[in-house]
């Protein structure tokens, strides 16, 4: 459509506009909102039952929550009464008249909703927790108030672990290796790393995690949990320091925060423009009352985030770090071992030079099954903290043997021990990981997390179907975490499975075959637009046998 | 603004079932469950299957089946969100401090005027409106509805907030 003749008055918006009259400026503005031409789009009327489904599920968990309430206050009513009995502790009747104990009020979860649905967490197992385990039966006589052991087990497929690389073993090099270890070093290390805790397998240990990661040097401490909550105070123990934490951080890392006296600002989960609009208001505005520039800003993340199943945007990150002149401090617990072509975690993953990651913690814990964590970096760090660090001051070192298996695991992902199983390990849960989740997504689940990462949750909203799930897939053989609120939010309740390099493609089939069949019984395809991209997994499991027919 | 969180608090994800009935949560989940996704239609519908079923009582007239809606949905938000205090969950991280907050003072965390809250303050104010409309403005209802309305309303107010008036409720 040609535009109208230019006027002395368009001239004028022209130069406002910069050469453009304000008639041009609005069509182009309209052009880039609408950059293809918009055709009739008919929303089909599955489309249209399904959205309406899509509320009808949020209202009824609402409905689902309520009632639970309302049963649980008619028990609690029940059992005051005394027409049903009580099996909590409850207090002696001569204390009625002095401050109670506890506020049952507390417990009313604990109580109504949680005895309830008790027996499909903390079932005991009685093998090692590889691609399969031997679950302990329990059965109860009172509703789950006591559960007693039957004496059978039942062989699961065993998706609740985190074994992503497969080294939850109890036979094999590895476990070779950590009974020579035991012999030779003993079973505990009853000092500190200061002190007389230092043994030649832990600088062999800690060696081969800084080559592993391709970092200066590394310290390893005997415990995941305290890598973070012992060491974060550590670094940032002065005043005027800034944290900027994600929202789904752990606990550790939430409790290392907490432990230093430094503001802490909390950004969106995965947001990097929030991260950048919080690192420019905190620089620009300095310190809460001073108003003074801050010593240091940390910017505190994970790789995997173990409930969302997210991946950090990291080269984003590291690009609002270097501009703005901020540490970070990267936990890699859940991505170490799982991502990354050689298994070197997120920052192979995005191609990153792990030296631009000021701090790269992660543990053992996952991909390298044994128990522990570490923090790479630069060798003036890893000075500093092995002389700084609570752990190393006050904590026992790790013991020998789960050190060696930390080494020789490691050295199987490397490659170094001649063989090339750790790369079959990699490519083996790579294409888990792409067959499984895409599967899902095939069926109707709705699941979270980025595509690549090997824990996949699928959301199941009402409670009740929560220990539905659980138990249906118990029967079916199948051993799987579930969660729900209050530990999520209201309407993200969610089962989780872990993926693992053990794990074949019958078992994964097997498992799907079952929660295809759960979730159509139960009604948990959620999802709107189950979408298909079926070449990319079968390429994967091609790549695996080549790999495992060269060996 | 944000009000996931509190201030300067991070927020800590799930475990599993593991400790069943506590949050590992650093956030008390009663801030924040009714800004969830659709709760405020659902609470609507279900004041509006209450009014129906109220309804569906064959010895109540219309007058009164409003006037009862009024009035149970009143008792009802004064008892859930005014009369019990604390959590139904354990709350390890803060030290007991939500244990003397009601479920309305724990909301976003303390902050006022957010527009939760702000629906809560309107609901029964639409409610008292319809109860009027339909009673035809008659006396004897008129007391029952404005009653009930400000034991709501009023310690909804922010000048209320943590005000345990007589001591009555305060531990």
């Amino acid at each position: 459509m040609p535009l109208p003749r230019l006027t002395p008055g368009d001239r004028l918006e022209q130069r406002r506009h910069g050469g453009r009259t304000c008639a041009q400026a609005l069509q182009e503005r309209f052009a880039q909102l609408r950059p293809t031409p918009v055709t009739a789009r008919k929303v089909g009327f599955t489309t249209k039952i399904k959205k309406m489904s899509q509320e009808v599920t949020q209202c009824l968990t609402y409905v689902n929550y309520g009632m639970l309430t309302l049963f649980g206050y008619f028990r609690d009513y029940l059992r005051k009464s005394g027409l049903e009995t009580t099996h909590s502790a409850i207090e002696r009747k001569k204390m009625k008249d002095f401050v109670p104990l506890y506020q049952s009020f507390e417990s009313f979860v604990t109580r109504n909703i949680y005895m309830r649905i008790r027996d499909c967490g903390n079932r005991p197992i009685c093998s090692v927790p590889s691609a399969e385990f031997d679950v302990l039966e329990m059965v109860s006589d009172d509703g789950n108030w006591h559960l007693r052991l039957t004496g059978k087990s039942r062989r699961c497929v065993n998706v609740a672990s985190y074994n992503y690389l497969g080294f939850a073993e109890n036979t094999g090099p590895c476990a070779d290796a950590a009974a020579k270890a035991l012999q030779q070093y003993g079973a505990g290390v009853c000092s500190t790393r200061q002190e007389l805790g230092h043994y030649s397998i832990h600088e062999e240990l800690e060696q081969t995690t800084a080559r592993f990661l391709g970092v200066e040097d590394a310290v390893t401490f005997g415990m995941g949990f305290a890598t973070n909550s012992m060491n974060i105070p550590a670094l940032m123990g002065g005043k005027g320091c800034l944290i900027l934490s994600d929202e789904k951080n752990h606990a550790s890392l939430v409790l290392g925060a907490r432990l230093c006296s430094t503001v802490i600002k909390v950004f969106k989960h995965n947001d990097m423009e929030d991260v950048e609009r919080k690192l420019r208001e905190a620089i620009i505005h300095g310190q809460p009352r001073t108003h003074r520039a801050w010593r240091k800003i940390l910017i505190i993340v994970e790789g995997i985030y173990s409930m969302e199943a997210s991946i950090i945007k990291l080269p984003d990150l590291i690009r609002l770090k270097k501009k703005y002149g901020a540490y970070l401090y990267l936990d890699e617990a859940h991505s170490i071992g799982a991502l990354g072509q050689t298994g070197r975690g997120v920052t192979e993953y995005w191609g990153v030079d792990p030296r631009d990651v000021d701090i790269m913690m992660g543990t053992f814990t996952k991909s390298f099954a044994a128990a522990g964590g570490y923090i790479g970096g630069s060798k003036r760090l890893i000075n500093y903290l092995r002389a700084y660090s609570h752990s190393t001051t006050y904590a026992c070192s790790m013991a020998a043997p789960v050190a060696q298996q930390v080494i020789s695991s490691m050295k199987i992902i490397m490659g170094e021990d001649g063989t090339n199983r750790g790369q079959l390990r990699i490519k083996q849960l790579a294409a888990n990981t792409k067959y499984f989740r895409q599967r899902l997504v095939e069926m109707g689940f709705i699941v979270y997390g980025n595509d690549d990462s090997p824990i996949v949750p699928v959301i199941i909203c009402m409670p009740a179907k929560i220990a539905a799930f659980s138990r249906e897939l118990h029967q079916q053989n199948v051993g799987v975490p579930v969660v729900g609120f209050p530990a999520t939010r209201l309407m993200e309740s969610r089962a989780r499975f872990c993926l693992s390099a053990a794990h074949t493609r019958e078992m994964l089939d097997k498992v799907l075959d079952a929660i295809s069949d759960v979730g159509d019984r139960l009604q948990l395809k959620y999802s709107l637009n189950p979408t298909t991209k079926a070449a990319s997994a079968e390429e994967c499991y091609k790549q695996v046998d080549s790999l495992a027919h060269e060996e | 603004m944000d009000r996931t969180q509190p201030k300067g608090s991070p927020r800590v994800p799930a475990g599993t079932m593991g400790d069943g009935g506590t949050t590992y949560s650093g956030v008390n989940p009663n801030a924040v469950w009714l800004n969830s996704r659709g709760i405020w239609l659902s609470y609507v519908i279900a004041v509006t299957i209450l009014h129906l079923i109220l309804l569906s009582i064959p010895f109540l007239n219309v007058a009164q089946a409003w006037t009862l809606t009024n009035v149970v949905h009143n008792i009802g938000n004064y008892i859930f969100l005014h009369m019990l205090k604390g959590t139904p969950w354990e709350t390890n991280w803060d030290q007991g401090k939500s244990r003397l907050l009601t479920h309305w003072e724990q909301i976003d965390f303390g902050e006022q005027f957010t527009t939760t809250r702000k629906f809560l303050f309107l609901a029964p104010v639409i409610l008292f409106i319809l109860a009027s409309f339909y009673t035809k403005y008659d006396p004897l209802h008129f007391v029952f509805n404005l009653s009930t309305m400000l034991l709501v309303l009023i310690p909804k107010l922010p000048q209320l907030h943590g005000v345990r008036i007589f001591g009555i409720n305060k531990y």
